[in-house]
């Protein structure tokens, strides 16, 4: 096998519901053994992608492959694939031990081999002991690796999750990721999930696919995705962007036309209190602190220039900084979006030093 | 001010008019049946019970009704799984249809049948050339008992099932399940209770009918007198200790019934509540 080509692929996929086109002309490629993401605002047709990876919605046009052969025509089940459910779908009236062993015993496999596995599965989720609960009578991430632990127990190739932390609380959320992420690159499980949370896709994937209005607006890793946003929505939708449209009143940064929009994130921005010496002080720009949000590990300033709310963040060992205060800010860089290019474009002031981002 | 403070007066008032309503209206009623029924002693009563007509009368209702319950039971299966599982076009005018036995008068649905399968019908030649008689005959009390009570088991179970929705289903359908083994280890489970009490439901009001079988019997003594016509033509008859006699059975039945309800309804809460 290829595997420039992708272990799960989907090529000029289209399926609509009626008038409503749910996934235009969509070409994506996973790599085996990668953990990727689908990640849009909802509506964006990533929940559509992923049931038809799995076979729960068939594509109008377009080609489905795995491993290199075309899996339209191949029932969900004959695909080799794990599904773990937004809600999870535990079988309400089974235990622990017969949700996990549900698959085994749909293909027959010998009762000592099912008794070895569950015991396995339920060892490698760390919960041993819960065997005989029945779903309801377990916390909300008990569930999530139970619906984690029946979704392998088959061996499939490939592991698909539709918005595997939605519904779990904060606290746990957090908790989970991590330990999904650790559990599926100990597996080596090629792994696809569907999530509208960005922090959840940037800290747990290796390759990010965006996805809005049924397109495909760019796939790449976390880093890529950041530093490089192809369209206008990936330049908005990563990261903390605030659009500035009067971007050409900032000194230093030259004005593209009305079409254009600057895009400035917390990370483009340093700003000091007055008097504090500084390497960028004298090209710096006077803002007024509006509003200040403490962030646990850091504090989120908002400052107000040229008309424009920006956030930074700054550390707690920086000089105290209180509302209402006159600032310096220094934007070292911005994204320009015109059309729908986008180019990164730094100060001139400090276009002859070394770049970094 | 909520309802729940105010329990003074207001509250004795309701509790003594319900009681006083039902009394009136049920037990009165029903004590006077037994009354009745007896009131030319034990020995009269067990005559008229095991009268040779009484009998076929019990018969032939628990036959109509067995049928009337196994039948109903499969199609109130099918039809709400396909109303709550499947996506398709007419589900709205097939959801509607199938409350329509509610709606409409028990004799028009005899009368539907007479007019199916009786002289005047198209089928009645084709029937007839082979033997089968439907109007006038136990066929056509099974039909009418089945048409009047085939809504009672899916109404039961569609609201269970759109609650479970279908992600179970699908879940158990790409691990390579079965559709035979996705009903009988994923939903039946869930609609158990259900089922049971609609299969209750339908078992009382089988039992009871009496429009829609009245037209189709054609009140053959002994042969197609189920047990709330056989009470009508003794009351006719002015039979009224047999008519109360048998009326008591029917009593009888009908308070069991009430108690399998119960049961079942304890039963079936108690299960949801470790499942929910």
């Amino acid at each position: 096998m290829n595997e420039k080509n992708g272990y799960v692929e989907l090529r000029n996929i289209n399926k609509s519901y009626g008038d409503f086109q749910a996934s235009k002309d969509i070409n994506i490629s996973i790599s085996r053994g990668k953990l990727a993401a689908l990640l849009g605002p909802s509506g964006s047709g990533k929940t559509t992608i992923l049931r038809m990876i799995a076979g729960l919605e068939h594509p109008d046009t377009g080609q489905i492959l795995i491993d290199g052969k075309i899996v339209n025509d191949v029932p969900g089940s004959e695909r080799g694939i794990g599904f773990v459910f937004q809600s999870y779908a535990l079988f309400r009236y089974m235990t622990v031990f017969e949700n996990i062993a549900f698959g085994l015993r749909v293909k027959k496999a010998p009762e000592e081999k099912i008794r070895e596995r569950v015991a396995e599965l339920l060892k490698l989720i760390g919960c041993e002991g819960l065997e005989k609960r029945y779903p309801s009578q377990l916390s909300g991430g008990q569930r999530q690796r139970v619906a984690f632990a029946r979704a392998l127990a088959p061996d499939p190739q490939i592991l698909l999750l539709d918005e595997p932390f939605a519904a779990i609380d904060a606290k746990v959320r957090l908790e989970l990721r991590t330990w999904l992420r650790e559990m599926i690159s100990q597996i080596g499980i090629t792994s696809i999930f569907v999530t509208h949370d960005q922090d959840e896709a940037i800290e747990v994937a290796d390759d990010i696919i965006v996805t809005n209005q049924g397109r495909v607006e760019q796939a790449g890793t976390p880093a890529e995705l950041y530093a490089h946003p192809a369209t206008a929505f990936v330049a908005r939708f990563i990261g903390t962007s605030v659009p500035v449209a009067n971007y050409g009143d900032f000194r230093f940064f030259e004005y593209a036309g009305p079409d254009s929009v600057g895009i400035v994130r917390p990370e483009f921005i340093s700003i000091f209190k007055k008097g504090e010496s500084v390497q960028f002080a004298r090209s710096a720009e006077e803002g007024i602190v509006e509003d200040i949000i403490f962030r646990g590990s850091s504090l989120e300033i908002r400052v107000r220039i040229h008309g424009n709310l920006l956030s930074v963040l700054r550390s707690f060992n920086d000089p105290e900084i209180r509302i209402g205060e006159t600032v310096d800010v220094f934007l070292h860089r911005m994204f320009i979006v015109r059309e729908d290019k986008v180019d990164l474009v730094f100060n001139q002031s400090i276009r002859t030093e070394s770049v970094f981002l | 001010m909520t309802l729940r403070n105010n329990s003074g007066p207001v509250k004795w008032i309701l509790i003594i008019l319900v009681i006083l309503f039902l009394a009136v209206f049920l037990i009165l009623p029903l004590v006077y049946i037994l009354m009745t029924a007896l009131g030319k002693g034990v020995e009269v009563y067990k005559a008229s019970i095991t009268d040779k007509y009484a009998v076929k009368a019990i018969q032939l209702t628990v036959q109509a009704t067995l049928w009337a319950v196994a039948v109903n039971t499969i199609f109130g299966i099918a039809a709400a799984w396909c109303l709550t599982k499947y996506a398709f076009r007419g589900k709205k005018i097939i959801s509607t249809f199938i409350d329509l036995p509610v709606t409409v008068s028990p004799i028009i649905a005899g009368l539907i049948y007479v007019l199916t399968f009786g002289r005047q019908s198209f089928l009645y030649p084709i029937l007839d050339s082979r033997g089968i008689q439907i109007i006038f005959a136990v066929p056509g009390i099974i039909l009418a008992t089945i048409f009047v009570t085939f809504p009672f088991i899916s109404r039961e179970l569609i609201p269970v099932l759109n609650a479970q929705g279908t992600d179970e289903e699908e879940a158990a359908a790409l691990m390579g399940a079965g559709t035979f083994t996705i009903f009988r280890r994923v939903t039946f489970p869930h609609i158990k209770w259900a089922l049971l009490y609609g299969i209750v439901l339908c078992t009382a009001r089988a039992m009871g009918e009496f429009g829609a079988v009245s037209v189709l019997s054609g009140h053959l003594r002994g042969k197609t007198n189920t047990l709330p016509l056989y009470i009508e033509l003794l009351y006719q008859g002015y039979d009224y200790t047999g008519a109360f006699a048998a009326s008591s059975i029917l009593v009888i039945m009908a308070v069991l019934v009430l108690i399998l309800r119960l049961f079942l309804e304890r039963r079936g809460q108690k299960e949801l509540d470790i499942h929910k």
